[in-house]
């Protein structure tokens, strides 16, 4: 084949904070390597969801292999890079992208600097002994302190701020001068082209026709269609139908060699038998050790999802299916409400994915849901010693029945300037935060660690955060540990009624403050009625707070005469779709916002 | 066959106020005159199709009629007069502005026989916010003016609910609206349309948005007070003095051209955004002067919209529409024109509503309560399908 690169192969990522830009260098890297034409240019060209373009942000991991002519010795080179999400939902893509490669751009946004997610990808990306090309991104704004902030990627890293790139991936300033670092500096794979046949699953998604693909790195060996593979975790065997690589379109290949990184299609029918991590291997030749691999994303945050309307419940269950298909990590089950009937409780890996795999439901799949508010799993130590996991508070089992609640912990990372220590110090604690210890960076900014109930961070601490240092902070965290806490089951009462889809479980010192924030929230969001309905929150019975959202009074158009039918027919048939959009519980119309209410009760 | 309306929109004012969103236009005065020429073409084109067809009101709306001048209006009807079938007796509607008359007697003698003045308010700094082109005074002189003039039948338009006022304030100014014993009083509560200067000052924050608790309060206010005083209440909005005498449900002063809209009942519209109905078809107007002066000079059908109404819709209208008059619907007149029953079609929605307290049921039919005329949209929209 003309193109090859006789083994000259560098394999990279990119990594960073999130928005600092990844994306866009990816898509510079496409364009000067030429593998996408500057005529087909769009602006993230990786980013393929909808919703990935709409919120310009990255969900999926992307691969895409490219050649470059290396002016340094006139060679071609075959580079493959991954690009990868920065949010912390996704970070464990991130360390999937990271076993697949030898070396990551780190690239920092010249306006922000080093932010939480920079140092905590930079040390997963040391962790797999990448070598790391640090670059300065948006040096073309005119806020950009370039100098500056090489000289924290100094303080980090130990590299030099001469050699830290200074690049704008908008504007395609310095990205040669990237490829070239690649190609220097990012040592080319090792793998053994002899041994038996090792490829690493970094990445699958499904295809209509083709079933699951498996994005692959090869570490020994060389595979081609119709060999005869196996996974090597559960042994189950594979008619590899294509491989192929992706540029970025899939692009079938007659064989993919140690140190590429490709696809195999794998003719599995679902992602899940396809589990990321899992080392391919020949079925005939099987090698001796499957290649280190890592845990499979655990779903963290865990909520109901219902159709507004019942008659949708079986369309809900497909639609979830087939998202499945593509999201290893999303997980349900049915569940049902005695608010809400029948639903699904699904697992997520944060918010951003909950919200995320909500919008794709709704939009994908006309579907009109409601969420429950996002709880942990807790796991319940019972008097008779059995221990039951819950992921939904309105099935904790009665308090006398148990004896003690653990909650997941997480390792809390905050970077700030030092002018915020004291205020997010505080906001922190007051989230039941336990500090563990404070690094200076360099003489102005700080890395904090605390650790923290998971719950915590879930409720609006982001948004906090963000607020108490002016914009300043950024975090990142990651499972400790399950820890005991004093937990209780807060119900809301609606017009008397206990609506199970309401109830959540608090630590006991705060429950009186939750619940007051709650039923003011509550009383905000839920419009009007037609009599004044009663909210309240209460402790084992115990009525603990109350509001009462007010009669609605006046509710009319003033007028309409006869050029006005037509309009203000139109006006009251919008205000009547409007209401079917509301749950009704008992008597009171329910706007969905009132089951995440509990999110946003602001400090 | 009962007798249609006509109705002519005006779509001129001196000055836009602050909460308007009518299409009504200011700075347009070169276009008064070849607008009356546009609108006495579409009488002309118009005729044939309303012939034979009795009318006995018509309403000159706008915008300010009066903006115009007693002759072009003069012309206007007598090229109705001469169209199309006006009966003798005919209720002739002129709505005016405070501001724009000074003279009474022309307009008089044009055979209009009731008058309609927006006055909004009695009080200067509300109706300075709202933007209007008179003061209290002014309105007051306008009034007083026009019944020298020998006008028997006045109504007087006004709004509460505005930012910032208080129910102190609107009493003052409906007391003094009383003391002036017009024949007929129409109270609206302020629509914050989108797009309107007010509206645009209440979403940045510079005026305070109206609290609709107190809109309510100052509706029931509005209630007591005209009851007290001996008007009737026969709509939403409207009040007509009661005469002592009553024409079948509806006062004697209620304004005849706009119950035929609440009993969906035929009428003509002419002119500019102007909506018609035959019974059938909905029809509107293009909407700019402009255009509608353009297309009938050369000729063309003004006609921008039109929709057919089945059945079904005929029903819902009926229904959104007559409930809105405190008469209500009667079983009787509802199967005399669908040859359905009411109590059958709507069986489910109208225990509902009862059940809610906004619906009230007799033996002659339904009507909203006391508290469905705060809540009317939810009644309407439980008959819209
Ligand atoms: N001015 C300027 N803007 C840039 C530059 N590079 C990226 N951006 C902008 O920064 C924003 C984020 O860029 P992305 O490339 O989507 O960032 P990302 O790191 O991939 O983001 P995630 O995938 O969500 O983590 C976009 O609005 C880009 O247009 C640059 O060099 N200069
Ligand atoms: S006078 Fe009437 S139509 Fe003219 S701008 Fe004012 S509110 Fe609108
Ligand atoms: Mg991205």
């Amino acid at each position: 084949m003309m193109e090859r690169s006789d083994g000259r192969i560098r394999n990279f990522c990119i990594i960073a904070h999130i928005d600092h830009g990844k994306s866009t260098l990816s898509d510079r890297l496409l364009e000067s390597t030429g593998t996408i034409q500057l005529r087909e240019k769009v602006e993230q060209v990786l980013d393929r969801m909808d919703l990935e373009r709409e919120k310009g942000i990255t969900i999926k991991a992307k691969a895409v292999r490219m050649f470059y002519d290396y002016p340094g010795d006139g060679q071609r080179y075959e580079l493959n890079l991954i690009d990868t999400p920065g949010h912390v939902d996704f970070s464990y893509e991130v360390s999937h992208a990271l076993s697949a490669c030898e070396g990551a751009i780190l690239v920092v946004d010249a306006t922000q600097g080093v932010e939480a997610q920079t140092i905590a990808n930079l040390y997963m990306a040391m962790e797999h002994d990448l070598e790391i090309v640090p670059v300065v991104n948006k040096i073309d704004l005119p806020s950009a302190r370039p100098d500056e902030v090489a000289e924290e990627i100094e303080a980090l890293l130990g590299i030099p701020a001469e050699d830290v790139l200074q690049i704008s991936a908008k504007e395609g300033i310095g990205i040669d001068d990237v490829l070239k670092a690649i190609v220097e500096r990012v040592p080319p794979p090792k793998g053994n082209v002899e041994a038996p046949l090792r490829a690493l699953i970094f990445d699958s998604h499904y295809d209509t026709y083709k079933g699951v693909i498996a994005y692959v790195r090869v570490v020994d060996g060389v595979i081609r269609p119709g060999d005869r593979a196996m996974l090597m975790s559960t042994e189950k065997e594979l008619e590899p139908l294509e491989v192929g690589v992706f540029t970025p379109d899939m692009e079938p290949v007659e064989e993919l060699r140690a140190g590429e990184v490709g696809y195999i299609a794998t003719g599995l029918k679902t992602v899940r038998d396809c589990r990321v991590g899992d080392t391919i291997t020949d079925l005939d030749r099987p090698a001796e050790e499957p290649l280190p691999g890592y845990r499979p994303p655990k779903p963290m945050v865990f909520a109901g999802l219902y159709p507004v309307n019942n008659e949708d419940y079986g369309a809900l269950r497909d639609a979830l299916e087939k998202l499945q298909l593509n999201d290893a990590s999303l997980v349900f089950q049915p569940e049902s409400s005695v608010a809400l009937s029948s639903g699904f409780r699904c697992g997520f890996l944060g918010l951003l994915h909950m919200e995320i795999v909500q919008e794709r439901l709704e939009r994908e799949y006309g579907l009109d849901l409601l969420a429950t508010a996002p709880s942990v799993e807790y796991q319940v130590l019972r008097k008779d010693g059995e221990v039951v996991v819950v992921d939904n508070p309105a099935d904790l089992p009665p308090p006398e029945e148990i004896e003690e609640i653990h909650e997941p912990w997480m390792r809390v990372s905050i970077f700030t300037p030092q002018d915020y220590i004291g205020p997010l110090i505080e906001l922190a604690t007051s989230r039941r935060g336990e500090f563990e210890r404070m690094e200076y960076l360099d003489e102005r900014r700080v890395l904090l660690s605390f650790l923290m109930p998971l719950s915590e961070i879930l409720v609006d601490f982001y948004d906090q955060l963000k607020s108490r240092s002016r914009g300043y902070a950024s975090m990142d965290y990651a499972f400790y540990g399950y820890r005991p806490g004093d937990l209780v089951k807060m119900d809301i009462l609606v017009n008397s009624v206990p609506v199970d889809a309401l109830s959540l479980i608090v630590h006991r010192d705060k429950a009186y403050e939750k619940g007051s924030a709650l039923v003011r929230r509550l009383k905000e969001v839920i419009p009007p009625q037609l009599f004044p309905v009663p909210i309240q929150a209460a402790i084992g019975g115990r009525v603990i707070a109350r509001a009462t959202v007010r009669a609605l009074r006046k509710d009319v158009l003033a007028k309409c005469y006869g050029g006005d039918v037509t309009r203000k027919r139109k006006l009251l048939e919008r205000q009547k779709e409007g209401k079917k959009r509301l749950k009704r519980i008992g008597k009171v119309d329910i706007p969905q916002e009132a089951f995440l209410a509990v999110l946003k009760l602001g400090e | 066959m009962k007798p249609a309306g006509i109705y002519i929109h005006i779509p001129f004012c001196q000055a836009k106020c602050a909460y308007c969103d009518f299409v009504s236009f200011a700075g347009l005065e070169h276009l008064h005159a070849p607008y009356i020429q546009a609108l006495l073409r579409e009488i002309e084109l118009k005729s044939p199709a309303w012939a034979g067809i009795p009318f006995d009101t018509l309403y000159l709306g706008g915008g300010t009629p009066s903006i115009l001048s007693p002759a072009q209006i003069g012309h206007l009807l007598e090229a109705c007069r001469r169209h199309f079938q006006v009966l003798p007796e005919s209720e002739i509607t002129l709505e005016a502005n405070p501001g724009t008359v000074q003279n009474w007697l022309p307009w008089r003698k044009l055979g209009i026989t009731r008058l309609s003045l927006g006055i909004q308010s009695l009080h200067d700094d509300e109706l300075a916010l709202l933007g209007r082109i008179h003061a209290a005074q002014e309105a007051i002189q306008a009034y007083t003016a026009a019944r020298a003039a020998g006008f028997e039948n006045i109504n007087l338009d006004f709004l509460f609910g505005l930012p910032g006022q208080s129910l102190r304030r609107w009493q003052e100014t409906l007391t003094q609206a009383l003391e002036l014993a017009p024949e007929h009083l129409s109270l609206y509560c302020l629509t914050l349309e989108e797009h309107t200067p007010l509206a645009r000052q209440i979403a940045q924050g510079l005026l305070p948005a109206p609290d609709d608790d107190l809109a309510a309060e100052m509706y029931e206010l509005a209630e007591e007070m005209l009851a007290k005083a001996g008007y009737l209440h026969y709509e939403i909005s409207n009040w007509a003095r009661s005469t002592g005498e009553s024409e079948g449900e509806l006062p004697r002063l209620a304004c005849r051209h706009n119950v035929k809209y609440w009993h969906n009942e035929r009428y003509l519209g002419l002119g500019a955004a102007a909506y018609s109905y035959d019974g059938k078809h909905r029809s509107g107007n293009v909407e700019h002067p402009k255009d509608y002066i353009l297309r009938l000079q050369r000729g063309q059908d003004p006609t921008a919209t039109s929709e057919e109404t089945d059945r079904q819709r005929q029903i819902e209208e009926t229904m959104m529409l007559g409930l809105r008059l405190l008469e209500g619907i009667s079983w009787e007149a509802f199967s005399q024109r669908f040859g359905e029953d009411l109590r059958e079609i709507y069986a489910q929605e109208i225990t509902t509503l009862a059940e809610e307290g906004l619906l009230t049921i007799d033996e002659l039919g339904i009507r909203l309560s006391k508290r469905g005329r705060l809540l009317g949209n939810r009644v309407f929209a439980a008959f819209l399908h």
